[in-house]
């Protein structure tokens, strides 16, 4: 009689390590067997909660390292991009403000304008102005492949800010694509006076030079004239 | 909520995080590349990178950024590229002054939405308040 409970009792204990050891399996790390009864057995089932343990510190262990790595990736990646934002800040600094004639001022734009580097952009032209006493500038954007409202907004804001310095500043090199999408945004730059290309702005630049000059001229006449009487 | 209903045919080209504005930037060029690929002209590839470039614009100013799905599909027999923006920022209060041109909340132009609108062929905005925004625009050659 004795003998079918205790290889009844035995099955159970079995069954539980079979349970354990499927729950573990599941993922369930908490898990362990437990037991309170002292045999040959319980050997077994303390050597494998013992594993358990083991296993689980791996585990820890492997989940810390991963979190570490992903940290170390996204320095990484942090660094990446600090190294694209350097690399575009060389090119708005191979792209300076130049006199290119008397009284005629160039900016050419390359690449993207997000917000800081037109800030820049439109400082040091507004600068140079001041610096050099010109009263022509010419901001070509040939090389800007976007123009949305907020490059837009900028563009109008430095030849306003130009104007008031004194100094007409003409937008060049807005291509075809270009000029029809501000008109389908609904942008009104009709108060700037734009020109199709670099060679275009200059030719219109010259002109206004000499305009200006002749007008010199003519009001130097006009009082040395008044002079005379 | 924030659903557009989603088109079983069309085929997920990529899904982008928009945090920064070199974010901006690069999925920017990346609409510009699949607008090339899907045999769009510069006039085309130009006016899908304009809009696009203003829907992330207003995710990173006035949601904190956001995320960007590029698809292509067949729309009503258009071989179309369908991009879809979703933040979950503050919402827009009265869509119907934020679709009207020179209305900006910030510094703005104010041409941001409806400009986009009169850029694309299909152009679809919902937005719910402390829940978010979603826009999407499609556009075929
Ligand atoms: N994703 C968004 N989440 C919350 N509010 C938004 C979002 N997009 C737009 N808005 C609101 O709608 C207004 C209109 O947007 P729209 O893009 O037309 O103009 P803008 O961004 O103000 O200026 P612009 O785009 O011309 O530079 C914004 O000023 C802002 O208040
Ligand atoms: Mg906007």
């Amino acid at each position: 009689m004795s003998e079918p409970r205790n290889v009844k009792n035995l099955k159970d204990r079995i069954n539980r390590i079979e349970d354990i050891l499927a729950s573990v399996a599941a993922g369930d790390m908490d898990a362990r067997i437990e037991t309170e009864i002292e045999d040959d057995l319980s050997g077994i089932e303390a050597a494998i909660d013992l594993l358990i343990d083991d296993l689980t510190d791996e585990l820890r262990q492997r989940e810390k390292m991963q979190k570490e790595l992903e940290t170390k990736l996204k320095e990484i990646q942090e660094q990446q991009r600090t190294i694209v934002q350097q690399q575009e800040d060389l090119l708005e600094l191979s792209s300076p403000v130049s006199k290119v004639w008397d009284n005629i001022l160039i900016l050419p734009v390359i690449g993207t304008l997000d917000s800081q580097r037109t800030q820049i952009m439109m400082e040091n032209l507004l600068q140079k102005i001041v610096d050099t006493g010109c009263t022509i500038s010419i901001l070509d954007i040939t090389g800007v492949p976007t123009v949305d409202t907020q490059v837009a907004n900028h563009l109008l804001k430095t030849v306003t800010s130009a104007r008031l310095l004194g100094a007409e500043c003409i937008i060049s090199g807005i291509s075809p694509a270009i000029a029809q999408t501000i008109v389908h945004l609904g942008i009104d730059l009709s108060t700037i006076r734009t020109k199709a290309t670099l060679q275009d702005a200059m030719i219109y630049a010259m002109k206004q030079n000499k305009r200006s000059d002749e007008m010199k001229v003519l009001s130097r006449n006009a009082l040395s004239d008044e002079k005379e009487d | 909520m924030l659903e557009l209903a989603p088109d079983r045919n069309f085929e997920l080209l990529g899904e982008y995080a928009i945090e920064t504005e070199y974010d901006i930037v690069m999925a920017r060029q990346t609409v510009r590349q699949f607008a090339k690929k899907a045999g769009m002209g510069i006039v085309d590839q130009t006016r899908i990178t304009t809009a696009v470039s203003e829907l992330f614009r207003n995710m990173y100013n006035y949601a904190g950024g956001g995320k960007v799905l590029i698809e292509r599909g067949d729309v009503e027999s258009h071989d179309a590229l369908i991009i879809t923006c979703i933040d979950h920022g503050p919402g827009i209060e009265n869509l119907e002054l934020a679709m009207s041109d020179g209305y900006t909340s910030g510094m703005g132009m104010g041409y941001g939405l409806p400009g986009t609108k009169r850029l694309v062929d299909r152009f679809e905005i919902q937005s719910k308040i402390n829940e978010g925004t979603t826009v999407r625009i499609m556009k075929w050659k």
